[in-house]
């Protein structure tokens, strides 16, 4: 008869799976799910003259009709037209440098570097550059082209793509070394079965190199998405402080506002409510589409 | 005859026990002397969180000196100073408000935001704790007064005026006004000389909001009779879309039009908009006593002059000063020696100090103490003289801090920008207002309360 295990001992085996998952488990649950389901609470909450009160989705409803939201939300969709231009440039940028032109390694470090800046340094740094009477407008004065001088950063019509292009410059230096350490991982045989097939630079590239890539751009697609949805404060408080009027504010920066300076953490749980659900919608819609893609591929 | 001995000897003896006791009781009292001592030279710490550079350059290297001077005659307080950027003054002091606890001493612009955090609970009037003698002297108290009470000290004084450059009117033929104050059809006539000229007639910056916010302060104020007349506004019982509230956009829309400001107002905040003025490049700006002071430096004691902002408005408000205490310092709720954090609030009214004040800022301080002959110059004498007299009203601080963002600052720039027309504005202000209302039922209770 085969010897009978004592049951302590299948206890724990049957729980040693969940004590290596509880530290990692408790971490999240702490430092993620926990404030998620707070910001929650709150957003049903008001400051009435006899005390907080709940008062159920009526700071929704009240989000809603404000048209500075609006005006947020709107801007931030702006901004996510920036993410498809940033992509294919630093794609462009990362194939040239691993074609290994002349100097690439400089390239690579001085496209990487404003990256590793602080975002308040990028942004007033940009204040000076695109101001009126700005570096950008005096170079182009100064070669005739003052015709397109404009107040980069004080028009309503240019403020949201100046920050765009800033985003860009910044967070393009991570795509390329992204996209490069992928290149530089990838066999070099079948780059050079492409050439003895008679492909051309645009070709090989497209046709061998982009499929290969994909699993990395995805990332760094689904990474900006999140960044031109949630992370932009920065930017837009160093730069423009979500003005001229609203013309360039931003959920985070309206969240930032009603929390901190107009004191009503009901309405800025309930729009920080809202943007993490169109962060998750976004997120998905994109995972969703990308596995049917890889799907069809197949 | 040894009866009387042993009587004299039990007196003696029953006198020397009494005399024991007393001595006894003098013993044990003494110490209980040094016990109701100890607590004032105990070690007390106080946290002050401080704003004031920026109204009043100087104002930071002053504090230093303070806390040093009052170390000297109070060695068991120790005053922490944090100085506090602009842009999250409110939004820090909230936090500590929300979590009760933080600063001692903080600082927070007059009125609007002061009393935002009175109605938190988290502020202790300073009437509790300042004698109402010493209170006497303190200029502008009533900025911060709700329930017969006092709730923030005041420093120091800011009034805004317009710093005009002779030089440059003289070039354009421009006379200043003799009495001080153009009509507003005077003044369009000067920009327009001025314009003619090739001169920029006004100086300003708006990339902050501020520069709109002067304006408003300035000369939205002119059609106001009372505070109390914004007031019906903020609380709904008038639309802010009324001609009387919001109606002087035109006249600022006009001037953006004609190019009476330079061009680049929405690439540079209100201080860098000034800096133009200072370097000569325009005629005219908005100038605070410290601003007028660096342009009388930088141009020359002769080249400066002051007046009021050009009338139009006929309000009851339209004439009064609008010298503001601007930042007011008070005691949090949460301090656990506020009489300690008052007696430095008095010790910073010493006439010593606040002569100390004067040379360090070259702004006049908010006491009736302070040594007026301190001001020499005969520009910054008219200042005073404005900021001294009469009634005072600094209009956005009588503005819930989210209108005075969303509508006021957000206006102005609107108009700066030409992003938005006199109506857009007019609009913004009455949807800002019905925004904040629904968003703060218990705010708007407030300010219903508020007699003003």
């Amino acid at each position: 008869m085969p010897e009978k295990k004592p049951p302590t001992k299948n206890v724990f085996r049957k729980l040693e799976p969940y004590l290596y998952l509880a530290p990692a488990t408790i971490l999240v649950v702490l430092v993620f799910i926990y404030p998620v389901i707070q910001i929650m609470r709150t957003s049903l909450l008001q400051n009435t003259a006899s005390g907080i009160k709940t008062i159920g989705l009526t700071n929704y409803r009240l989000v809603s009709e404000d048209p500075v939201f609006w005006t947020a939300l709107k801007n931030n969709g702006k901004l996510l037209f920036s993410v498809p231009l940033m992509t294919v440039l630093a794609l462009f940028i990362a194939i040239l440098l691993f074609e290994h032109v002349r100097g690439w390694l400089v390239y690579r470090g001085l496209i990487f570097l404003p990256y590793i800046l602080a975002i308040p340094v990028v942004g007033t740094t940009f204040v000076y550059l695109l101001g009126l009477n700005g570096i950008v407008n005096t170079l182009l004065r100064t070669v005739g082209a003052g015709f397109l001088a404009q107040d980069w950063l004080g028009s309503a019509t240019w403020v949201v793509p100046s920050i765009s292009l800033v985003i860009i410059y910044r967070e393009m230096g991570f795509g390329v070394v992204l996209f490069l350490a992928r290149l530089m991982s990838l066999e070099k045989e079948i780059l050079e079965a492409a050439e003895i097939d008679g492909a051309n630079w645009r070709q090989k590239h497209f046709f061998v190199t982009l499929p290969q890539l994909a699993g990395v751009i995805e990332f760094f697609v689904v990474v900006e998405l999140i960044t031109m949805l949630s992370w932009v404060f920065a930017y837009v408080f160093t730069m423009t402080g979500g003005g001229p009027g609203f013309a360039s504010t931003v959920m985070e920066f309206y969240i930032w506002k009603h929390a901190f300076a107009f004191r009503s953490p009901g309405i800025a749980s309930a729009l920080a409510v809202v943007l993490l659900a169109t962060t998750t919608f976004l997120i998905i819609l994109q995972l969703r589409l990308r596995r049917r893609s890889l799907e069809e591929s197949i | 005859m040894r009866k009387p001995l042993y009587r004299l000897f039990a007196i003696l003896l029953v006198s020397a026990l009494l005399l024991a006791a007393c001595a006894q009781a003098a013993v044990t009292q003494a110490p209980q002397e040094v016990k109701t001592e100890a607590p004032k030279e105990e070690p007390i710490s106080l946290t002050f969180w401080y704003w004031a550079e920026s109204d009043a350059p100087g104002a930071d290297a002053w504090m230093k000196e303070t806390v040093e001077a009052y170390k000297k005659i109070k060695p068991n307080v120790a005053v922490e100073v944090v100085p506090q950027s602009t842009d999250t003054l409110i939004s820090a002091f909230q936090a500590a408000a929300t979590a009760k606890s933080g600063p001692d001493i903080a600082s927070q612009w007059a009125t609007g935001p002061v009393m935002g955090f009175v109605w938190q609970d988290a502020l202790v009037p300073v009437s509790d704790y300042v004698p109402a003698a010493e209170l006497d002297n303190w200029l502008n108290l009533n900025e911060n007064k709700y329930n017969d009470k006092y709730w923030a000290a005041s420093m120091y004084l800011i009034g805004i005026d317009v710093m005009y450059n002779k030089d440059l009117f003289a070039k354009a033929g421009v006379t200043a006004p003799e009495s001080g104050r153009w009509t507003w059809d005077e003044f369009i006539a000067a920009c327009d000389k001025l314009k003619a000229a090739d001169i920029t007639p006004w100086a300003i910056g708006d990339k902050d909001g501020y520069g709109g916010a002067w304006w408003f302060a300035n000369y939205g104020i002119q059609s106001l009779d009372s505070t109390d007349d914004l007031r019906q506004a903020i609380i709904g019982a008038k639309p802010f879309t009324d001609e009387h509230y919001t109606g002087w956009y035109k006249d600022l829309d006009e001037m953006v039009k004609k190019g009476y400001f330079n061009q680049d107002v929405m690439s540079l905040d209100l201080s860098q908009g000034v800096r133009l003025f200072w370097e000569g490049k325009a005629a005219m700006a908005f100038g605070t006593d410290g601003m007028i002071k660096q342009a009388l430096t930088d141009l020359g004691e002769d080249k400066v002059g002051v007046m009021k902002t050009p009338k139009k408005g006929t309000g009851k408000l339209a004439d009064v000063g609008n010298a503001t205490q601007s930042i007011s310092f008070f005691i949090t709720k949460w301090c656990k020696n506020p009489q300690a954090a008052a007696d430095f609030l008095t010790f910073m009214h010493t006439p010593e100090r606040l002569a100390s004040w004067y040379k360090h800022t070259g702004v006049i301080a908010a006491d009736k103490r302070f040594d007026r002959s301190l001001v020499t110059s005969p520009v910054l004498k008219q200042m005073m003289e404005w900021e001294t007299t009469g009634p005072q009203v600094w209009l956005e601080n009588f503005l819930p801090g989210q209108i005075d963002s969303d509508a006021d600052l957000t206006g102005g720039q609107m108009i700066f920008s030409q992003s938005g027309t006199p109506d857009d504005v007019a609009a913004l202000w009455q949807r800002a207002a019905e925004t904040w209302r629904n968003q703060h039922p218990d705010e708007l209770t407030n300010w219903q309360n508020w007699q003003q």
